[in-house]
């Protein structure tokens, strides 16, 4: 009883404590509030959609909004002035499928007597009724890195295997916002698929998506009828992951399927052909040889911002045999198709916007800058950034364009967008200014000495989250290294010797090898430095890609 | 006017458009051949002529409209293309390992068009293959059969759209294996690999009249009746059990092969062919009566328990005694040179020439259910032939060129060093597997099976 009493008590305390807090607002003791929702740039030269530009223009923009664009325009008294006489400003960016700042959900704990040819929805990785908001948060750093982009509007997208759940329409805003959008706006779907258990490869996903969606088909059926006339018929069960593909068989949401490669994006047209839903393939990066496959499916183009590495002209050849030389030149054609995916999309005539799933914010301009090289225009660099991603997903009213009434979501940089000096000087996502230091200040690429030392790291793999170390010494000149993982055959920590390693002053690649349950797995690992952070990917044939982040650790030897 | 200009032009495009879609279909004059047709006898210096990608005519001095391609195959033979009815090559899974019957999955979702195998396979002749899922599963997917039109960028053009619809079965070991050792579930032993098979073709039953029952209800007036519950798995059986599919069922043991069809008797399938039958010799008799035939190894054998009793007098002694017999590959090497494999049954068996082409062409045709287009060289079948420098049971022979619907798809004269359709932007060379076998009909499964390293041949 003493104890109920107690807990009013707080509640009443924590209840004044906030009443007195919003009484007095107006006297804001944090410093953290900004003086005035009200801004205008000047003299800019101001491109309001791809193609068109206005030259020493402002913009007023208040309260989140774009006031006004134009010349010989009057500012507000209460305005924030930006001087713009260097500045090029666009739309705020926006990314169709982004994982930024979204954790993925724990793993549903398996029980004993699971028979692994038919698991519970939630084991194989099912879960279409999930929000992603409930595992996304607007404070995490990955969308500072992103914002800093110059996106101000994502898409974000659920972790997880094959039905991670639905995806929902965010803006970079201010962490104080709830910056929602809209949710369930899509329906993400993945060729991936939880261990173990049915279904376990691109087979069984194939099968199980045609029993889902048409079982989702016979309850929607059956649930209406229930509805319309109820008696003499039996009640139709509950099942929250059929429900979750109702407003895909209505036509209210498309599936939003990533799928990288050719085949892939054939299988998601297979099913789009076979069970009738609308789709937005996202994470692409081939498919123009399909262009008249995607324009007779009326699929959605989303490509990724990841490019490949430019592996093959660092391949030393001088000393290679005819057919190997043959062989390599054939690689470095291919690498240059992959930069022109972009390109050959454009001229098929297939609007597309850019996915930043799986690529790093750090490379967004140097790839689209390499796409444009490879014949991409930069009127289509632009659109793919903004007004198509905004056609995509239903939003052009209110965004994509520098145009009076649309959010106040701008990009301004120090040169022509993509032009090789141009910087992020600030970004406007939902009407609050973030501006970026953007000196050329640029690090020059550091030595062996660098990686010398521990490193803690962090790793994502289907089998959850593995955190251990990886030290690098340096004996005779040689750089050796070393890992320490968790066993793959039980408790405990084995440590693995490092293998070709490499490191050129900013990527840093090694391998090593583990034994599971009898079998050597040769894990390969590669990524870029930065000062003590390390940011790359684990690679294992047959098994796929997982992040990999590591930090050193104080170096305190003066 | 104007208007009505523009909607010609798209039925005109439109119409192109359909016709591109097609498959593409050519046409060759090939003179003067010794033509072993396998099932109309051997004819010297004979000509066949295909005309869109159909064997119009065999016979003496046939002539070509202008502007058909003539090759001058005069001390050649020319035979069908060769047809492999258990094979997994360009398939991107073999296994979905996960559950002891998985009817509902489909091979033709995962075709890879761009395997260089395909390749290697014309370069021995060969125009046809089966591709199955693997052995993991008691009832494993969908089969498809494949003509291998090598170049194209679309998998659905490697599907032979007249071929009927197959599916794979699993006896022995490998489905013991994988799921009782694996997983401690049924089936752990030859007895619970029945049961499996039974229990799903008896649920299939009761699936089939749920569905009858709703479905003849559903639209009277004042119908109550809901939808049952749809089950790809299930319908796909009900399929079986309605002669919609023929089934290719992994087997090495008398006993084994002698319960499946046991089983399917019970359930009145007749569409069933056994594939590896290593003891096939010893119910020879059953198999020639109650199915289509058997697929057979020429000569693989002792690679695990279940394979000690085996002989390579297998083949013979099936052809022999009327089962339909044809040998396969399940490799990707193999299926390079089943012209070869076919020759041993006549080291072991004495098979005729006839007999032992038939082993890999009409044969394998027949236990696929596309006997009435390929398999033979016959007038009104489709124009897949290949022509060999040597008679193709000489261990000297090498095929000069394949042709599938008569479009040429390989010749000797014009192979390059690279055949790679396509290349990874960033894999320096093709990746090569040294264990080839390893990567086949046991593919995928190593996540299951504890004791997986401790086998090294897994067919």
């Amino acid at each position: 009883m003493i104890k109920r009493q107690n807990t009013l008590m707080y509640l009443v305390l924590s209840f004044c404590l906030l009443f007195s807090n919003h009484s007095f607002s107006q006297s804001d003791n944090s410093g953290q509030r900004r003086i005035t929702g009200t801004y205008a740039v000047t003299n800019a030269t101001v491109f309001t959609q791809p193609g068109k530009s206005i030259s020493s223009a402002t913009i007023i923009l208040k309260d989140g909004l774009i006031k006004a664009v134009g010349n010989d325009l009057n500012i507000p008294i209460d305005a924030q002035v930006i001087k713009g006489d260097s500045l090029f400003v666009y739309a705020g960016f926006i990314d169709v499928a982004s994982e930024a700042g979204v954790s993925k959900p724990e793993d549903v704990k398996r029980s004993d007597d699971m028979d692994p040819s038919d698991p519970r929805n939630e084991v194989a990785g099912i879960t279409p009724e999930r929000e992603v908001l409930q595992y996304w948060d607007v404070n995490n750093g990955e969308i500072t890195n992103w914002r800093k982009a110059g996106f101000s509007i994502a898409q974000v997208v659920p972790k997880g295997e094959m039905l991670p759940g639905q995806t929902a329409l965010v803006v970079y805003g201010d962490k104080e916002s709830s910056n929602i959008l809209a949710e369930s706006t899509g329906l993400y779907a993945q060729f991936e698929t939880a261990r173990g258990v049915y279904p376990g490869t691109t087979l069984g996903l194939m099968a199980k998506w045609r029993e889902l969606y048409k079982n989702a088909q016979l309850k929607y059926e059956h649930a209406s009828l229930f509805k319309e006339k109820g008696n003499g018929i039996n009640r139709p069960e509950k099942d929250p992951s059929l429900e979750a593909f109702y407003k895909v068989i209505n036509g209210q949401v498309p599936v939003v399927f990533e799928a990288e490669d050719e085949l892939e994006i054939r299988r998601v047209l297979r099913l789009k052909k076979e069970l009738g839903f609308d789709v937005v393939i996202t994470g692409v990066k081939e498919g123009s040889k399909l262009a008249e496959d995607i324009k007779d499916a009326g699929a959605k183009i989303v490509l990724s911002l990841d490019l490949p590495d430019n592996k093959a002209s660092k391949a030393k050849m001088e000393d290679a045999t005819e057919e190997a030389k043959k062989a390599h030149e054939r690689v470095i054609a291919a690498y240059k198709e992959a930069l022109s995916e972009a390109a050959s999309f454009e001229a098929a005539g297939i609007p597309f916007a850019f996915s930043s799933k799986g690529a790093k914010s750090g490379d967004v301009f140097k790839n689209i800058q390499s796409m444009i090289e490879n014949g991409l225009s930069e009127e289509g660099a632009l659109a793919a950034l903004t007004t198509n991603p905004a056609n995509m997903l239903g939003i052009s009213s209110f965004t994509g364009t520098v145009e009076k009434g649309k959010l106040a979501n701008l990009v301004l940089t120090t040169d022509s967008l993509f032009s090789k000096d141009a910087k992020i000087k600030y970004v406007m996502a939902d009407g609050y200014l973030f501006e970026y230091e953007a000196s050329k200040s640029k690090k020059k690429n550091g030595d062996v000495e660098d990686i010398l030392g521990v490193w803690n790291y962090t790793s994502e793999t289907p089998g959850g989250t593995s955190k251990g170390t990886v030290t690098f010494s340096q004996k005779s000149g040689n750089l050796k290294g070393e890992i320490v993982v968790d066993d793959p055959d039980g408790g405990g920590k084995v440590t693995r010797q490092l293998e070709n390693i490499h490191y050129d002053g900013k990527e840093l690649s090694y391998t090593f090898s583990i034994i599971v349950q009898g079998q050597e797995i040769v894990v390969n690992t590669k990524g870029t430095l930065s000062g003590n952070e390390f940011e790359g990917n684990l690679s294992i044939r047959d098994m796929g890609t997982f992040p990999f982040t590591a930090t050193k650790e104080p170096d305190f030897k003066l | 006017m104007k208007k009505f200009t523009y909607i010609m032009l798209s039925i005109v495009l439109f119409g192109a458009k359909s016709l591109y879609a097609q498959t593409p279909k050519g046409d060759v004059l090939i003179q003067n051949a010794t033509v072993l047709t396998v099932t109309q006898g051997t004819l010297e210096e004979t000509d066949v002529l295909v005309e869109d990608g159909i064997i119009k005519k065999i016979g003496k001095d046939l002539s070509a409209s202008g502007s058909i391609e003539t090759i001058d195959a005069t001390g050649k033979f020319l035979m069908p293309g060769i047809i492999d009815a258990h094979s997994h090559l360009a398939l991107d899974v073999v296994n979905e390992a996960s559950a002891p019957i998985t009817a509902q999955v489909s091979m033709a979702d995962v075709v890879n068009p761009f395997d260089v195998g395909i390749y290697r396979a014309l370069a021995g002749g060969t125009t046809v293959a089966h591709g199955l899922h693997g052995s993991a599963n008691a009832i494993g997917g969908q089969s498809i059969t494949m003509k291998f039109r090598y170049g194209t960028y679309n998998p659905e053009d490697i599907f032979m759209k007249e071929a009927p619809r197959t599916i794979k079965f699993a006896l022995g070991e490998n489905p013991t294996r994988v799921h009782g050792r694996g997983k401690n579930i049924q089936p752990r032993t030859r007895m619970g690999v029945e049961a499996i098979i039974r229990n799903g073709f008896a649920e299939a039953q009761q699936y089939k009249k749920a569905w009858e029952s709703y479905n003849s209800v559903k639209d009277k007036k004042n119908s109550t009746a809901t939808p049952p519950t749809y089950d790809l798995r299930l319908q796909t059986l009900a399929d079986i059990l309605d002669g919609k599919i023929i089934i290719h069922c992994h087997s090495y043991r008398a006993d084994e092969i002698y319960m499946l069809i046991n089983v399917c008797r019970d359930f009145g399938v007749d569409k069933l062919v056994f594939t590896h039958v290593n003891e096939g010799f010893k119910v020879a008799p059953e198999l020639a009566k109650y199915t289509m035939g058997a697929s057979v190894f020429s000569d693989w054998w002792a690679y695990k328990f279940e394979v000690y009793y085996s002989t390579a007098y297998n083949a013979a002694i099936l052809m022999e005694n009327d089962v339909i017999t044809s040998i396969n590959s399940d490799s990707d090497e193999l299926i390079r040179h089943l012209y070869h494999e076919a020759a041993k049954t006549q080291r072991y068996g004495g098979l005729t020439d006839e007999q032992a082409l038939s082993l890999i062409t009409i044969n394998p045709a027949k236990q696929l259910g596309i006997d009435e287009f390929v398999g033979s060289i016959e007038e009104g079948k489709q124009g897949d032939l290949v022509i060999f420098d040597h008679h193709p049971l000489s261990v000297y022979a090498v095929p000069q060129m394949t042709f599938i619907d008569g479009v040429k798809y390989f010749d000797i004269n014009e192979d390059e060093d690279d055949q790679r359709i396509k290349v990874s932007p960033t894999e320096m060379v093709e990746p090569v597997y040294l264990k080839a076998e390893d990567e086949r009909c046991m593919h995928g499964v190593e996540l299951f099976m504890q004791e997986a390293a401790a086998f090294n041949h897994t067919h």
